[in-house]
């Protein structure tokens, strides 16, 4: 940390202060210095860049760029500001993705929706928003929706030729004489969900891939500044549904943290526990995918079978499968009955019996381990290079897991243990979520018995310890939180205003837009026939993908 | 011989006859899992509701609307549309009324929008529908309410003249 602070205090910085356990806050003064602290930030250690996110300030006329680096194997982060001028003309900065490649999507997505420029980037292309938002920056403050939307009616036409070009420049573009072609997959390709990879190949050799997404973008960001702090709730677990609990947890700890308040044991125990079972819900839809994209459906419907034992004691204590909307600020939202646990275990059950059976026929599945063992295989170096987290990150055998780095909740008093991979191929990632998925059923056997011996003991009362009260007005502020979500690492940017009801401004940063960049990467001088392969191993959602 | 054959098929398919089937639930009528916190469609209670217009302003989709009712106070009441919302239970978090709240999605119906048994299937709204001898015998007591207050005006008014008048 300290050789850090050197580094930064080389330069004009108007603050540099703690920030939390594991982060340090800056903010520099000139934007002219960033590719030169950045530079040294990388030699120092600190080689993933986690995001990018810029920050509109209508009043002070000033764009503010939020960078987040990342060192995985020190455990150093660093929040690092710059303000631009807010004036389209003049909010521009130096690109850092020549240092830091994982930064590519989220300039590109910065770009298109803020209008702020990198300078020397490889390729400023709007990502995400559609052909109809081209020219504008649909989240900058001063974006009229209303107009916006009457314009998509009266100039439907140019947005349908501008797509009909699009075809056509596929076409001239390409060498007639070889058999060069570009190909969709998806978003109709059933193992492709709604993303489209562009991809360019000669007969089935992949020559190049460009994924464009962008499908299922619901705007969440934006939406969330229209609500307030408790219905925000509603857009942020809509991240996706698979782990929708984890997202809530996220967002709840930054309003917490604002707010100042501190939640009960009780609270943050069952944010464990609920956590810890989407977690596991999503892991089976994970697993299945896997498989479902291979051609073998059977492991998605065993999976499925016992989901649903977990997905009924989320629909006891919350009154809904999979939109739960169960966290909210200041703690957990029900009560828990404790009868509730009888069901719980009854699905822990079904898992105990069930899970030797799965692990026989299809994690050492010898077909599975032909196949995949070494397609897309990504090495540690590439890991930290592009900011992957999470699972991906874990089976190159990185040892990051946010739950036990900057542990939230009651994380801190469970036992937990870094579950790595080896090699960092298909197979490995598939191997890995299944051992996730054993270790989150013993998080959850932990979680569970605490929980038990407190309401035995008289120490929690399960009926009315979950929730304190937020106030409805926040004060002037920002924080950032990070949760280890099913996919990897979620962080929320969270800015209020003074006496907010509403957030100002929320970043989320989604661990599969990381892992959608890789796709050109893993794929290319590959065949066709990889593509559902590597896309389903890379555990991908296209729900955090868009947002 | 031929004879033998068809007999022997039709035992061998008359077993499964004798045999319980695993589904037991018709699930068309019936959760297989149904737990009393489900969020279902919303039950409004006009009686108790307030008109603290608190449900409408937390509800993330704008799905309900206030209807006018026709009396002085506590003179609205929430009306969901039931397309757009998505059953997320905040309006029943913030319903302040006690016991027992005015708006509820708990333990509410499952099988609301699985085709056949909605009411109509082309009408996703919750209506308050309120009986024309509720909204008389409330705006009768409105009026008696009114009635007594300026009665009581009045006599107030009275006794302050005879007051003066004394004091004078």
């Amino acid at each position: 940390m300290n050789k850090i602070r050197n580094i930064l205090e080389d330069f004009d910085c108007e603050y540099i202060e703690n920030y939390k356990r594991v982060w340090l806050k800056t903010k520099l003064s000139s934007k002219d210095d960033l590719l030169n602290v950045a530079q040294k930030l990388k030699i120092e250690g600190l080689s993933s860049l986690s995001t990018v996110s810029p920050t509109d300030f209508l009043e002070e006329n000033i764009m503010e760029i939020n960078y987040f680096f990342e060192d995985l194997d020190t455990k150093r982060n660093l929040w690092l500001k710059v303000d631009l001028p807010r004036d389209e003309k003049l909010c521009e900065i130096e690109s850092l993705t020549p240092l830091f490649p994982s930064a590519n999507w989220h300039e590109r997505e910065a770009f298109s929706m803020f209008g702020v420029r990198f300078l020397n980037h490889p390729d400023l292309r709007d990502i995400i928003k559609s052909k109809d938002f081209e020219g504008v920056y649909p989240f900058r403050l001063d974006f009229d929706w209303e107009t916006h939307e009457k314009d998509i009616v009266n100039n439907m036409n140019k947005i349908v030729s501008s797509f009909k070009k699009e075809q056509e420049e596929n076409e001239v573009d390409l060498d007639t004489d070889s058999s060069e072609t570009i190909l969709n997959w998806g978003p109709t390709h059933p193992a492709s969900g709604p993303i489209r990879l562009r991809v360019h190949c000669d007969g089935e050799d992949i020559i190049n891939i460009d994924p464009d997404i962008g499908y299922v973008w619901r705007a969440l960001e934006h939406l969330v500044t229209k609500k307030d702090f408790i219905g925000a709730i509603v857009s942020v677990e809509r991240l996706c549904f698979m782990d929708n609990i984890n997202s809530m947890v996220g967002y709840a700890m930054a309003v917490e943290e604002i707010a100042g308040v501190e939640i009960t044991p009780f609270a943050k125990w069952m944010r464990v526990l609920l956590g810890e079972v989407a977690r596991i819900s999503s892991h089976f839809m994970g697993l299945g995918g896997f498989f479902n994209n291979m051609g073998l459906h059977t492991l998605a419907m065993w999976n499925m079978d016992t989901r649903e034992f977990f997905l009924d004691f989320l629909e006891s204590y919350s009154g809904a499968r999979i939109a739960t909307a169960s966290v909210e600020p200041g703690g957990v939202r029900y009560g828990l009955d404790m009868t509730m646990f009888d069901e719980l275990q009854k699905a822990l059950d079904k898992f105990d019996t069930t899970i030797d059976e799965v692990e026989a026929i299809f994690v050492n599945n010898p077909t599975m381990k032909l196949r995949a063992n070494n397609v897309g295989v990504l090495s540690a170096d590439e890991i930290y290079k592009y900011g992957l987290s999470g699972i991906v990150a874990r089976a190159s055998g990185v040892k990051t897991d946010i739950r036990i780095d900057e542990p939230y909740a009651a994380y801190d008093e469970l036992d937990l243990k870094y579950i790595t991979q080896e090699n960092g191929s298909a197979k490995d990632r598939f191997v890995m979520i299944f051992e996730e998925l054993k270790h989150s059923v013993d998080i959850i056997k932990q979680a569970k018995a605490h929980i038990q011996k407190a309401v035995d003991n008289k120490e929690m009362d399960p009926t009315k310890d979950h929730l304190v009260k937020v106030p409805k007005k926040l004060p002037k502020g920002e924080a950032i939180s990070r949760v280890e979500w099913a996919r990897g690492e979620v962080l929320m940017h969270l800015v209020t205003q003074e006496k907010a009801t509403s957030p100002y401004r929320l970043k989320m940063r989604a661990p599969s837009f990381n892992h959608t960049m890789m796709l050109n990467h893993l794929l290319k001088g590959q065949t066709l026939s990889d593509i559902p392969l590597i896309f389903g191993s890379l555990y991908v959602c296209q729900g955090d993908l868009d947002r | 011989m031929i004879l033998l054959d068809i007999l022997k098929r039709t035992l061998r398919v008359a077993k499964a006859f004798a045999i319980k089937s695993p589904a037991t639930k018709d699930i068309r009528f019936e959760a297989m899992h149904n737990p009393s916190r489900y969020r279902g469609e919303h039950k409004i209670n006009y009686e108790t509701c307030i008109g603290c217009d608190s449900c409408n302003k937390i509800c993330p989709t704008g799905a309900i609307t206030m209807k006018k009712l026709p009396f002085k106070k506590q003179n609205i009441v929430p009306e969901v549309n039931l397309s757009v919302c998505v059953f997320c239970g905040l309006c029943e978090d913030v319903c302040p009324t006690k016991p027992e709240k005015s708006i509820v999605l708990s333990g509410g119906r499952y099988d609301m929008l699985t085709g056949g048994w909605h009411k109509d299937q082309q009408d996703f709204w919750e209506n308050v529908d309120i009986p024309q001898s509720y909204i008389d015998a409330r705006l009768e007591k409105e009026e008696a309410a009114r009635v007594k207050k300026e009665l009581l005006a009045k006599k107030k008014a009275a006794e302050l003249e005879a007051n003066k008048e004394v004091t004078q």
